[in-house]
């Protein structure tokens, strides 16, 4: 999809000459607008979530939060976590920690404020059969210690896309694509959000080659892309 | 926790104790009640929503206590020898007693329990009956005299009616316990042959009187459910379950703010007639054991 969406881009800039980026100026553009679409999955979501316990949204084609949710499905993962002697570290590529593991069990994230008293109940104690957690900077502490591996599931980040080319000679305009190199990254987020990603590098293109009417018109697509998909 | 096998059922797998799955189909754990819960009453889309695993927890839990209390009467039965001193440490999960009995020749006797103290924390003190203290200024303890007493008769070889009895000598003075019978009339409440017992909350025991030392004792009581604290032993018999799940989403749904008083009344309502329903299933009410009460109508009373 990478190359269709580069493709699309070049072509509205250099209608009437506007302007030229380069594929690195570009893959800036496309991981930024990559990473905002993901990000507005969460507000999304929950915004359809809610239609649709008001009844604004039915079953199968009209149930939009499921196809929203479907998008942000593909960034679900699992892994391991490294214990550090106090604390569990999380994923590097973590965006939103969904639950931990251990022992098939799930633990709860409890907040700073209730865990002393947590700890200190005699009815529900953290225990092996209902483990909890708090979250610092430091990492995550597991109560009651653990004994065997703790697994986070989580929703990462889409990983940066990456056009990559083959350098052309002197006298040729624009290098050519190619989707061989081993540091090629196509877009992870789902092909309905072509139209947006569109836009939204276009609409960076445009404050980067200082065209208003650029990034006017991106803004307005935006907008109107936005309002269709609710 | 899914089904398990009939062979899982009878040997638990050949795996010991083998008989750790028997009758264990009556119950439902205390996980699967908590992961149902979490998993069919909590949502957007529910009433309950927004709610941590642990409250859930906590009131599935108080729900298990409630019901041990009253309506489940699972009585746990121990039986052990009195010693000397006379003394019963309560069990660990001791909540209130049923039955004492005490063994004797085969038979149980059913002991009465005796509302008048038989121990006490004894203070110390000194010769002008002033009150010791120890260095942080708590007052020092001692032998209970009643404790001692109870656990001393004396042989009365004085002259009188109570020659070759015993009793209690105390301060130049002799007591004897049926003397308070012949004097004062009969006190119907403690009017029994057998021992007795007091329970001593505070000291966490339970005293006897004379004539059950070195006997075998049988104490029926009931406990709270909590399995001293091990959450993968709480179970709940069946019958009750659907209690369960409308005491924990009353008890919910109560405590929360902005939830309209007709929804807090409606699970009230629930909750109140599920524990009636528990009841009536769990007492056993069926006709084979009224028909069998009722057989004994016509005999007559000699």
């Amino acid at each position: 999809m990478i190359n269709e969406v580069r493709n699309t881009v070049l072509s509205i800039l250099s209608k009437d000459n506007r302007g030229y980026i380069t594929p690195f100026e570009f893959n800036l553009f496309a991981k930024q607008a990559q990473r905002e679409i993901f990000e507005n999955y969460m507000q999304q979501y929950s915004n359809a979530y809610l239609k649709r316990i008001g009844r604004a949204y039915g079953e199968g084609y009209t149930d939009v939060p499921k196809r929203i949710a479907e998008g942000m499905d593909i960034f679900y993962t699992s892994s391991n976590l490294t214990y550090s002697g106090t604390h569990f570290n999380t994923p590097a590529n973590m965006y939103l920690l969904d639950k931990l593991v251990y022992n098939s069990l799930e633990v709860e994230k409890v907040s700073h404020k209730k865990i002393l008293n947590l700890l200190s109940s005699n009815l529900t104690a953290p225990t092996t059969s209902y483990p909890v957690y708090t979250y610092d900077e430091n990492g995550l502490i597991v109560y009651p210690n653990p004994t065997t591996a703790v697994s986070a599931y989580y929703l990462r980040f889409p990983l940066d896309p990456k056009w990559t080319y083959v350098a052309m000679g002197a006298g040729d305009s624009d290098p050519l694509f190619n989707p061989s190199a081993p540091d090629y990254q196509d877009f992870e987020v789902s092909g309905d959000e072509f139209t947006m990603l569109v836009v939204k590098i276009l609409g960076y293109c445009g404050v980067s080659i200082r065209e208003q009417d650029i990034v006017q018109i991106a803004k307005t697509q935006e907008i109107q892309d936005t309002q269709q998909k609710q | 926790m899914g089904y398990i096998t009939n062979y899982q059922y009878y040997t638990n797998n050949g795996i010991i104790p083998t008989d750790s799955n028997w009758g264990s189909y009556q119950y439902v754990s205390l996980a699967d009640i908590v992961n149902n819960f979490m998993l069919m009453y909590v949502g957007n889309d529910k009433l309950v929503n927004n709610v941590d695993r642990y409250n859930v927890l906590f009131h599935a839990k108080r729900a298990v206590q409630e019901l041990n209390y009253d309506a489940l009467r699972n009585i746990k039965v121990i039986e052990f020898e009195l010693g000397d001193d006379l003394k019963m440490i309560m069990p660990p999960d001791y909540v209130n007693y049923v039955r004492i009995s005490m063994l004797n020749n085969g038979v149980l006797f059913p002991l009465v329990e005796n509302r008048t103290p038989m121990s006490a924390t004894s203070y110390l003190q000194d010769n002008n009956l002033d009150i010791v203290f120890d260095v942080n200024g708590e007052i020092v303890t001692g032998t209970s005299r009643l404790d001692i007493l109870r656990q001393e008769k004396q042989l009365y070889t004085g002259m009188g009616p109570y020659q070759g009895q015993y009793g209690y000598y105390w301060d130049g003075d002799w007591y004897f316990g049926y003397n308070f019978g012949k004097r004062f009339g009969l006190n119907t409440e403690e009017a029994n042959v057998n021992p007795k017992f007091h329970i001593n909350k505070a000291a966490g025991v339970i005293d006897f009187s004379t004539g059950v030392e070195n006997k075998t004792i049988v104490f029926e009581y009931i406990s709270d459910g909590m399995e001293n604290g091990d959450d993968s032993l709480i179970t709940i018999n069946k019958l009750a379950e659907e209690y369960l799940y409308a005491y924990i989403k009353w008890a919910l749904l109560n405590n929360k703010y902005g939830v309209q008083e007709y929804i807090v009344n409606r699970v009230r309502r629930e909750k109140t007639a599920t524990l009636r329903n528990a009841r009536i299933r769990m007492s056993n009410l069926h006709p084979a054991r009224l028909l069998m009460s009722l057989r004994g109508k016509d005999k007559q009373i000699k």
